[in-house]
């Protein structure tokens, strides 16, 4: 770079001195050190893209689990169309190609002041940057009797691993005839579309092994996302197989009780052979013990930099932010982590930001070769990020079409994997 | 007349201003391309998502230009073009054709 005379300096109009007072720093400057904690969708999208920005920066990323299994296409695995293997990614290639330190601990602490993460085996970690991507848990006592001994008995399948494999247990040794019953939370939950595409698969697996069976879904709502396409598909693949009970026909459930295996509402009590209980949700527990959620229970952010709008310096994506119009999806979580990590990296280099662009686009299975797809584009207005642009699958879409969607989900499945793990 | 020695200040100055316009535009690229990563592996592999690599930057940009035009062939990525400017457009495309170039 030419180096600048006092006298040309003092000619220079202050946009370029900006430009060139930035340059040098960036470069004079020892490697920022940026800890992001969560190594599920949004975690793990801000280390990679963080470490292969073209500011220096050292990452680590501290997450507790040697695999990651994803939520989405879990619905496939529950219906026996996909292996549960194919839904685990490891962390191999964010270590050995974009040289993340990957810690397999759980963060126990976060202390703003000094600026460290705590972690479970007693380390310490120093950053000048701290991303926090925890996901989300559920709410305490949002149901009577739904408790961690209740989660065995009546899984919630809401994390992916273990949970799923316990409700494909249990749907594949439900008897013919058997009710499987869903209950669906409160908004915001992640993933509002899932209960609905997890009635249709279920449904889809119910037709060739147990043809009597039936699906009954208990909501908190009245009236759910595209559910004119949902339930026009119920008609056409399973005639008479699922019930849809909204809230003001049920008054809401209220309790469960997990040795009758039963859901308790206002007004009826609903057994059934398989009980699927979604609990009410709120961000990832660390969240909550840092001091990063308000009263609603989620992280409110700048909706340009993800940083908390209560610990400066600290950033989050995903579910457990409070994202306005962005529903809590694993695209949403990929597309906020990349503003993120864009912005935290032209904020470390000092150097220009250019608007991000923030998407969810959807594929829904509504049966193995018919699923729907929708697209949102947002922006930050007023401090919310905000839905500008809006498209979603219509009923009367061909079957064609519905057919190259799910064929297409599959690409999106192994593209954006490869884009989150590498 | 302009003093030589402003003019040769003067041009100095184009040029730093072109050279971060230059790096600031290849960022910006960098920043789109992460877009349509998220559906289209960058390296070139994957199925049932068509391939943006090889393409080349004209046929990239047609094909964004013609998305945001019309609805029709698909929603998604007409949702996508329709948020980005033609300044936007033009350096994705110059950005991912030269991915093919270089796989990583
Ligand atoms: C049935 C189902 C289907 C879905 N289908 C889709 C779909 O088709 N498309 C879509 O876009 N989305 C889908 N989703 C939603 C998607 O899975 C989530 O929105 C996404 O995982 C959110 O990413 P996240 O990074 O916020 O959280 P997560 O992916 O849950 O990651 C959080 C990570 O943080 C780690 N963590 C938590 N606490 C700590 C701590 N103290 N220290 C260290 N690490 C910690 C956890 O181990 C976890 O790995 C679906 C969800 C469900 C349940």
């Amino acid at each position: 770079m030419k180096s600048w005379t006092r006298r040309e300096f003092g000619r220079l109009t202050g946009a370029a001195l900006l430009t060139a007072l930035n340059q040098p720093k960036a470069r004079g400057q020892a490697k920022a050190r940026v800890v992001v904690v969560g190594g599920g969708i949004g975690g793990a999208t801000v280390a990679k893209y963080l470490a292969s920005s073209a500011t220096a920066v050292d990452v680590t990323l501290v997450e507790p689990r040697q695999s990651y299994t994803t939520c989405f296409f879990s619905n496939l695995y529950l219906a026996g169309l996909r292996p549960f293997e194919s839904l685990g990614h490891g962390y191999e290639a964010l270590a050995r190609q974009y040289g993340i330190t990957v810690i397999h601990e759980s963060a126990a602490a976060i202390h703003p002041a000094a600026k460290t993460v705590a972690l479970n085996n007693g380390s310490k970690l120093s950053y000048d940057r701290l991303v926090v991507a925890p996901g989300i848990t559920f709410r305490d006592r949002a149901l009577e009797g739904y408790d961690d001994a209740a989660m065995e008995i009546m899984p919630h399948a809401w994390n992916a691993g273990p949970q799923s494999k316990l409700l494909r247990r249990q749907l594949e040794s439900m008897e013919d005839g058997g009710l499987f019953l869903i209950v669906v939370p409160p908004d915001p939950f992640r993933c509002p579309p899932a209960p609905y595409e997890r009635a249709s698969l279920v449904a889809s697996y119910c037709q060739h092994s147990k043809p009597k069976a039936k699906i009954l879904i208990l909501d908190a709502k009245d009236k759910f996302n595209a559910q004119d396409v949902f339930q026009d598909a119920w008609n056409r693949h399973y005639p008479g197989m699922i019930e849809w009970l909204p809230a003001q026909f049920t008054g809401g459930v209220t309790a469960v009780d997990p040795k009758t295996r039963s859901v308790i509402t206002a007004g009826a009590t609903f057994k059934a052979a398989v009980t699927n209980v979604v609990p009410a949700q709120m961000a990832g527990r660390l969240a909550q013990q840092a001091g990063l959620t308000d009263q609603s229970g989620w992280c409110p952010v700048d909706p340009v930099t993800f940083e908390s709008a209560l610990q400066p310096g600290i950033h989050l994506v995903g579910d457990a932010i409070i994202g306005g119009d962005m529903p809590k999806s694993a695209f949403c979580a990929n597309s906020q982590a990349k503003a993120c990590a864009f912005a935290i990296a032209a904020d470390l280099a000092g150097s220009a930001r250019f608007p991000a662009h923030l998407f969810n686009t959807c594929y829904t299975y509504l049966a193995p070769d018919d699923a729907f797809s929708n697209a949102i584009s947002f922006k930050p207005v007023d401090g919310k990020l905000k839905s500008v642009i809006s498209f979603v699958s219509k009923v009367e879409e061909s079957s064609e079409v519905r057919r190259q969607a799910a064929r297409a989900a599959e690409g999106w499945y192994d593209a954006f994997t490869h884009d989150v793990f590498g | 007349m302009r003093p030589v020695a402003r003019s040769a200040i003067a041009t100095g100055l184009v040029l730093l201003v072109s050279q971060s316009g230059a790096t600031a535009e290849a960022d910006q690229g960098a920043q789109l391309a992460a877009t349509c990563a998220s559906c289209h592996r960058l390296d070139g592999g994957g199925t049932g998502i068509p391939s943006i690599i090889g393409l080349g930057e004209e046929r990239l940009t047609n094909a964004l230009l013609a998305y945001r035009a019309s609805e029709s062939s698909n929603h998604i990525m007409h949702a996508i073009a329709l948020s980005l400017s033609d300044e936007e457009i033009a350096s994705v495309a110059r950005y991912v054709a030269k991915q093919g170039s270089n796989p990583r």
